[in-house]
């Protein structure tokens, strides 16, 4: 049966919303460069050098995952924004390409010095090829499955790359010069924000990628003077709807919700059931997408019938009167069976219909 | 002072990171005669484990570790002649690297600098390191402990390479996994000894793996 993105778009918006009106709970998993090209056969090159087979192998790939969502993995604030600052300051041989996988930069490289941060150019997305590319595959994408994009951006995960470990001892030692650089990946952002704008359109959802916001990281002081803030902003800009992504095994998604306005969190720690329990109490607006699926546990080492228990325990926990999502955290690694990774939509076809059983 | 304050005062410093402060004081006390190994083992190791548990309660962050961790380097760098003269023996021999395809050092840098500067011998093969350079190195080194650190899941695939090339290649050394993408489970799927989710928890499991021994 061919895939229905019209009912993918109806079940999450009714999902996010709260809406009586769900069929069933929808499956939002992050599809990485390396599961594209695991799937579709194809090198990362081939795809990101050619929007029209990018946005094909994006939509094979979710299709073949029976995912309620869509979107071109490199269009975030990672490793592409690493190379628009590369290409802006002529520091392009940090840069390491791959097969089949996203090119990475060598972490702190563009950021070396204070006088590299100082003198830091601001990319223009608009000349840089790569991100043309790629918004080039993400109209490709809408205009075949009408399925609407989202804007992916964020700070620290940008400020990681660029300044690498020095960053936490400038939390320290030299934080204005710090703040400095994230202003300036802020201002960045604003520039993707704006081109994406002008190519896509208005973006009424942004997936954030807050990875400031986790324990082992900093404190959540520090995550909200060095990411937060500036997430403020960006929602005074834009008026979007915040989806707050933190992969990290001690999020502070409590904390974070307690001081942003979010839509929804996606993420997979804590492991304990019991917390989401709690946070959905407490934050009853706030949509979860993920909670305690972890790619690095049953997806890897069990069976499909330990990722279908897990997944089942999710829904049972969280999925009553919507604002769940099903969602492995993080992207779905080359090792993982495909057997596994199919046992969740299996899953979902199995418990996640509305109304829920034992409800 | 005498020479428990000299100590204290030098354990204080490493711990709040102050580099130059500790460097003073690992001054003062070469000047004033303090066997350098009490230097190590009081004001230097100590004050790593003051710094673990600034970490473990919550009161310190990475900033503050590899802070912390620089200051121990250079009082380090400062007494190992020393140690070195006096034939000190190495508190053992730690190979460590990012496996290919990744190329987040993070957490790696923060084990290498803690490790190095409690007298662990360490070389760090860096980022994006093939299984073949793994075992091309262990084999030249023999170290005791293996410490595979990455931050990707897509990683995982490429550390269980990288251990399987290991063991056909006959390195017997201990491996440890590290990377908030790890758990118990994948650290048996990947077939480490042991795994670690953060810098501190990968150093904390070396010393007890070396322990063990």
């Amino acid at each position: 049966m061919p895939h229905n993105w019209e009912a993918s778009v109806r079940r999450i918006w009714a999902t996010m919303s709260g809406s009586p009106n769900m069929d069933r709970v929808p499956y939002f998993p992050l599809a990485c460069e390396e599961i594209i090209c695991r799937i579709s056969g194809k090198t990362f090159r081939e795809l990101i050098f050619s929007p029209k087979a990018y946005g094909n192998a994006t939509i094979q790939t979710y299709e073949f995952l029976k995912a309620d969502t869509l979107s071109i993995p490199t269009a975030y604030a990672g490793p592409a924004e690493a190379l628009a600052f590369a290409e802006a300051n002529n520091k392009e041989d940090v840069i390491k390409w791959a097969d089949y996988r996203v090119f990475m930069a060598e972490q702190g490289a563009i950021c070396k010095t204070e006088e590299d941060i100082e003198k830091l150019e601001i990319p223009d997305h608009s000349k840089i090829s790569l991100w043309d590319n790629c918004l080039s595959a993400i109209n490709f994408t809408r205009e075949k499955t009408r399925f609407p994009p989202s804007c992916a951006l964020g700070i620290w995960s940008v400020v990681q790359e660029l300044r690498g470990v020095q960053a936490y001892r400038d939390m320290r030692k030299n934080p204005d010069l710090l703040l400095q650089l994230c202003e300036k990946v802020y201002q960045s952002q604003m520039d993707l924000y704006d081109f994406y704008k002008e190519r896509v359109g208005h973006s009424g959802t942004i997936f954030f990628t807050g990875y400031s916001f986790n324990k082992h990281m900093m404190s959540f002081e520090d995550a909200m003077r060095y990411e937060g803030q500036f997430i403020k902003r960006l929602q005074d800009k834009t008026k979007a709807r915040i989806i707050l992504h933190n992969c990290g095994t001690t999020p502070y998604f409590d904390e974070i919700c307690n001081s942003l306005d979010l839509s929804a969190v996606n993420g997979s720690h804590p492991l304990d059931i019991e917390y989401w329990v709690r946070f959905k109490e407490k934050h009853p607006d706030v949509t979860i997408i993920g909670a305690n699926i972890d790619v690095s546990r049953e997806l890897l080492n069990g069976t499909p019938l330990d990722v279908e228990e897990k997944v089942r325990e999710n829904i049972t926990h969280l999925a009553s009167g919507g604002k769940y999502a099903v969602g492995p955290i993080c992207c779905l690694p080359w090792g993982v069976s495909l057997n596994n990774i199919m046992a969740i939509p299996k899953a979902i076809k199995k418990w996640g219909s509305y109304p829920l059983q034992n409800q | 002072m005498n020479h428990d304050e000299i100590l204290l005062e030098l354990r204080n410093r490493i711990v709040k990171g102050n580099s130059e402060g500790a460097l003073d004081f690992i001054h003062k006390a070469i000047d004033a005669n303090i066997d350098p190994k009490q230097i190590l083992n009081k004001a230097i190791i100590h004050g790593a484990e003051e710094v673990g548990r600034k970490y473990e309660e919550d009161e310190y962050f990475l900033g503050d570790m590899l802070l912390a961790a620089d200051a121990m380097n250079e009082c380090m760098d400062v007494i190992k002649p020393i140690l070195t003269e006096e034939k000190h023996k190495s508190a053992g021999k730690v190979l460590i690297g990012t496996p290919e395809g990744d190329i987040h050092d993070i957490g790696k840098r923060l084990v290498v600098a803690l490790l190095q500067g409690q007298g662990f011998e360490v070389i760090d093969l860096g980022v994006d390191v093939p299984p073949e350079k793994f075992v091309k190195e262990a084999i030249n080194i023999n170290p005791d402990i293996i410490g595979i650190s990455g931050l990707l899941t897509m990683t995982i695939s490429k550390m269980t390479e990288t251990v399987v090339m290991l063991r056909k290649g006959g390195i017997k050394a201990k491996i440890v996994v590290g990377g908030g993408i790890l758990s118990e489970e994948s650290c048996q799927y990947i077939g480490a000894n042991a795994w670690a989710k953060d810098g501190w928890e990968g150093v904390k499991t070396i010393k007890e793996l070396m322990e063990g021994d």
